[in-house]
């Protein structure tokens, strides 16, 4: 029996082996994505291989485009990803994307932000299907009609807190670059500046900017005035939202499907103004993106355009995530769902996230700034001149 | 010695069956360009034939699959971190060189006067495949892969038009293939290349051939990338092809760079502004690791080891239960936990105390919570630990002392813990070495945070020296930085090697002491 399990283990190894060293094949079309997108590509997928007999494979995959990283080089990675268009930039970096074409004709079909999102140095590398914003999500029961400002949202936060009973009027979750950063763009804060050709400046850095510091500023008044609270993680403000003991918070679409089931009759509005200024969320886009190692670029690229831009597909690919699709056919169909249209009217004021790589400095850094100024252990203003310059040092690599 | 047919007939056909699985994918890798690789394993299948046929390497027989184990999961992991420590293996130097080198070969640029054909696609039996191109000015060439596109004349009586439809459905022994037909062949079809002029002609999609140009062409003599549409110079720099005037090509390919990551730790103030911190940081943590988990971890089994306590084995089961939950799952329960607004630990100080703890805000307190969780996850290790050294301390050494007056107290200090410590310093040390790099705990329970304020210091008050790292390498830059990474890695292996000689050092001694108990 020893002996048998010896050598079974040595088996077991050679296989290992082997499957690292085989190639990624010709003439099968292999989709990395998530599990909510994963049901609706294998089914068009199905489609595909009836119409021309063949195989796509879908599987999920949690990270695709760290996958791709290790795995594409190798020869083993997919030859679609779907994700986030903010991946881009380290992908293309990395030689890992190949350029898409479309027609006019069905450029013209997309919505543009999402089109330009996905362009990167002039060439586009995904086609889009969904955009994505935070919003200003209310409980209809607590705050019938949302605020147009954050003069109202104040005061009304202030009357619904109750911190003794567990009761909130407006938490933001904290310390999140990505949920706070609306304030800080209201009134001039950005991330990176523009070069004249129209790309990045990574070295121009708009976070410790006077409208940033203006927008920090409202943030710590929320603290002071005790509507925001200390440990505000994710978990804490839906949980509470869903709950009904939250009457307002800054969210995105992903959260819908939860309040929903927890069955809280909910509103999904406009962020509100700051100093009669628009705060402007960051805009994500969804999409499909082709591997610069796949065998089958022509066959991916004929996948996309007969089978996934599609009002079918993009209808499909919308009813599994709650976002307004980028497929204008598709987003005239659902425009009329509250949910959509509360989550595009945001997204309309957006700025697309950041997608050169430089912005991995940025995060981490910008998070240890927020969280200074909210258990104010530093002035907005010392804490984001702090943080910028330590970006500044680290996009430079020193 | 007669052995069983049984026996031998199972070892062969194995070896057989991993003999042939080893060939073939011996020879796939060998194929596939990976020499270093494929050698190898040629070298440890030889090993493993010899071991399993040899009477004289018998007790081989019995290591191989630790070893085996042991090459893949520790040595070569070992030797891959040193080697990707000296290289610039991160963020946009991803690829190798061969694999940048093509993807620019790769590229076309459209001249000027570049025209694109429709074409008709033909196979024959054997799937060799030609292409009827025609031009805008209705011009048709015949085509294959490689080849100059001759002009042909489609009413030439070789060219048959079955239906009369005006479109040819076969000429010589090659037929037209249908839309469906043309998708199947996509793969072929893309990469057929046909010249013409100084040009080449390639597929743009499904309905059209195109005129392009190579655009770039690598120089191996001279190690340098030429622009071939406008003649700019580009040469490898670090890991990037670059122009004399600065421009730099994308993708940049992962080139071996010496001592620079090493140097890098040293001189940049942004790494090396809070080294000491953050290191003294982790000393203290991983020697709290161990010290609260084995203070109570020990309580427990002398408690539990006493037989005049009922209801033992459901004690000893309770309170192995936290080291059987996933520690992951521990962790977010005890973040949720130290909430400080709406965690429970807070809601119960505030209804008894009328205290609020700032428990993941504040420096001290955000270390005292992770303290705490590690003490939840790790006791029950050290309380599994103890009880087993405790059953081979004899019972007779506690009698006779007893005899001798000694009380309880005296008997644990002089007899007990002595004893106890002989056995389970060793692994102490080794917890010790564990909690020195306990990346999970941190980072699920607080990110290495509270933030420190002070300009530009990357690492938190909670950070130890591998979160720190984490932060490092994929917090900075243009994301990862395995290069780097590795390089500290390096760097906390020789703090750790360095630490455990001392500690065993001293365990030695211990043993020392023991043999004059």
């Amino acid at each position: 029996m020893k002996k048998f399990l010896t050598v079974f283990l040595v088996l077991m190894m050679l296989i290992g082996l082997i499957s690292i060293a085989s190639a990624s094949e010709v003439g099968k079309l292999l989709i990395w994505c998530d599990a909510d997108r994963a049901p609706v590509l294998e089914e068009v997928g199905k489609e595909f291989t009836a119409k021309y007999n063949i195989p796509v494979e879908v599987q999920e995959v949690g990270d695709p485009h760290r996958r791709l990283t290790t795995a594409g080089p190798a020869g083993e990675g997919a030859d679609l990803i779907i994700g986030a268009h903010d991946w881009i930039g380290e992908l293309i970096e990395n030689g890992l994307l190949e350029p898409i074409s479309l027609f006019t004709e069905l450029r013209s079909k997309f919505v543009p932000v999402s089109l330009e999102a996905f362009t990167y140095g002039g060439k586009l590398y995904g086609l889009p299907y969904a955009t994505e914003a935070v919003a200003l999500f209310y409980n209809k029961d607590l705050v019938p009609e949302p605020p147009a400002t954050f003069e109202e949202l104040i005061t009304i936060a202030k009357g619904l807190t109750n911190r003794e009973k567990g009761e909130y009027g407006f938490l933001i979750q904290m310390p999140d670059p990505y949920h706070s950063f609306p304030l800080l763009s209201a009134t001039g804060g950005y991330i990176f500046g523009e070069n004249p050709d129209g790309t990045a400046n990574p070295l121009d850095i708009g976070l410790a900017s006077e409208g940033a510091i203006r927008g920090a500023n409202l943030l710590l008044r929320l603290v002071q005035e005790g509507i925001e609270v200390p440990g505000a993680d994710y978990q804490t403000v839906i949980g509470l939202f869903n709950e009904g003991k939250l009457a307002m918070m800054i969210a995105g679409p992903w959260t819908i499907e939860g309040i929903r089931e927890a069955g809280i009759n909910y509103g999904i509005a406009k962020i509100p103004t700051i100093d009669g200024q628009v705060a402007k969320p960051f805009v994500g886009v969804q999409g499909c993106m082709v591997s610069a190692f796949s065998e089958n670029k022509l066959l991916t690229r004929t996948f996309l355009i007969d089978f996934v831009a599609t009002k079918e597909t993009m209808l499909k690919l919308y009813e599994r995530a709650n976002r307004p699709p980028a497929f204008l056919p598709a987003l005239e169909e659902v425009s009329e769902n509250p949910d959509i249209k509360g989550i595009a009217i945001s997204a309309a004021d957006g700025i697309p996230m950041p997608k050169i790589p430089e912005m991995a400095s940025v995060w981490g850094a910008w998070a240890d700034a927020l969280e200074l100024i909210v258990n104010q252990k530093l002035g907005p203003e010392q804490a984001l001149k702090d943080a910028v310059e330590h970006m500044k040092k680290a996009i430079q690599g020193e | 010695m007669e052995k069983p047919l049984f026996s031998i007939s199972l070892k062969i056909i194995f070896l057989g069956i991993l003999d042939a699985l080893a060939i073939w994918s011996i020879i796939t890798i060998i194929f596939d360009g990976y020499y270093w690789v494929g050698g190898i394993l040629s070298l440890g299948v030889i090993i493993i034939n010899y071991i399993f046929l040899s009477e004289r390497a018998y007790p081989f027989r019995y290591m191989v699959p630790g070893l085996i184990f042991l090459v893949i999961m520790v040595i070569y992991p070992i030797f891959y971190t040193i080697y990707v420590s000296f290289t610039n293996y991160g963020t946009g130097h991803i690829l190798n060189k061969e694999q940048a080198i093509e993807q620019f070969e790769n590229q076309v640029y459209f001249p000027k006067d570049s025209v694109s054909y429709t074409f008709q696609a033909f196979k024959n039996d054997s799937g060799e495949i030609k292409i009827i191109l025609f031009s805008p000015e209705e011009e048709a060439y015949l085509c294959e892969n490689k080849k100059i596109i001759v002009k042909v004349d489609l009413s030439d009586p070789r060219f048959i038009d079955q239906d009369k439809d005006g479109i040819i459905d076969q000429f010589d022994n090659y037929k037209k293939l249908d839309k469906i037909q043309i998708i199947q062949s996509l793969n072929e079809l893309q990469n057929l290349r046909f010249k013409k002029d100084e040009y080449i002609i390639k597929l743009a999609n499904l309905t059209e051939f195109i005129v392009c140009n190579k655009k770039y062409q690598f120089d191996p003599s001279l190690d340098r990338l030429l622009d071939l549409e406008n003649g700019k110079i580009y040469h490898d720099i670090e890991g990037y092809f670059i122009s004399e005037d600065g421009e730099r090509l994308t993708p940049g390919f992962r080139v071996k760079i010496g001592f620079k990551n090493f140097t890098k730790l040293i001189r940049s103030p942004q790494i090396s502004g809070p080294f000491l911190r953050v290191f003294g940081w982790t000393f203290l943590w991983a020697f709290l690791s161990v010290i609260t988990t084995f203070a109570l971890g020990l309580t427990l089994a002398i408690i539990l080891n006493d037989p005049y306590m009922k209801l033992r084995k459901i004690y000893r089961t309770l309170l192995i239960i936290p080291y059987s939950i996933p520690g992951f799952i521990s962790c977010l329960i005890w973040c949720g936990l130290f909430n400080t607004e709406v965690g429970i630990i807070n809601r119960i100080l505030n209804n008894l105390f009328q205290v609020i703890i700032p428990w993941l805000q504040h420096p001290i307190w955000a270390k005292v919570a992770v303290v705490v969780v590690n003490l939840w996850l790790g006791f029950p290790y050290m309380m599994i630990i103890t009880l087993g050294a405790l059953q081979s301390i004899p019972f007779e050494l506690g009698e006779a002392a007893a005899i001798d007056g000694a009380s309880r107290w005296q008997q644990f200090k002089s007899i007990t813990f002595p004893l106890l410590l002989v056995s389970l310093a060793p692994l102490l040390i080794g917890s010790f070495a564990f909690n020195f790099n306990n990346f999970n705990v941190i980072y699920l329970v607080t990110q290495g945070r509270p933030a420190i304020p002070g300009a530009g210091t990357p690492a938190g008050a909670t950070d130890i020296l591998i979160s720190y790292t984490y932060r490092l390498a994929f917090e900075g830059a243009r994301g990862n930085q395995w290069g780097l990474a590795s390089a500290v890695s390096l760097i906390i292996f020789i703090i750790i090697a360095v630490i455990s000689a001392i500690g065993f050092h001293y365990t030695r001694a211990l043993e020392e002491v023991s043999k004059n108990v």
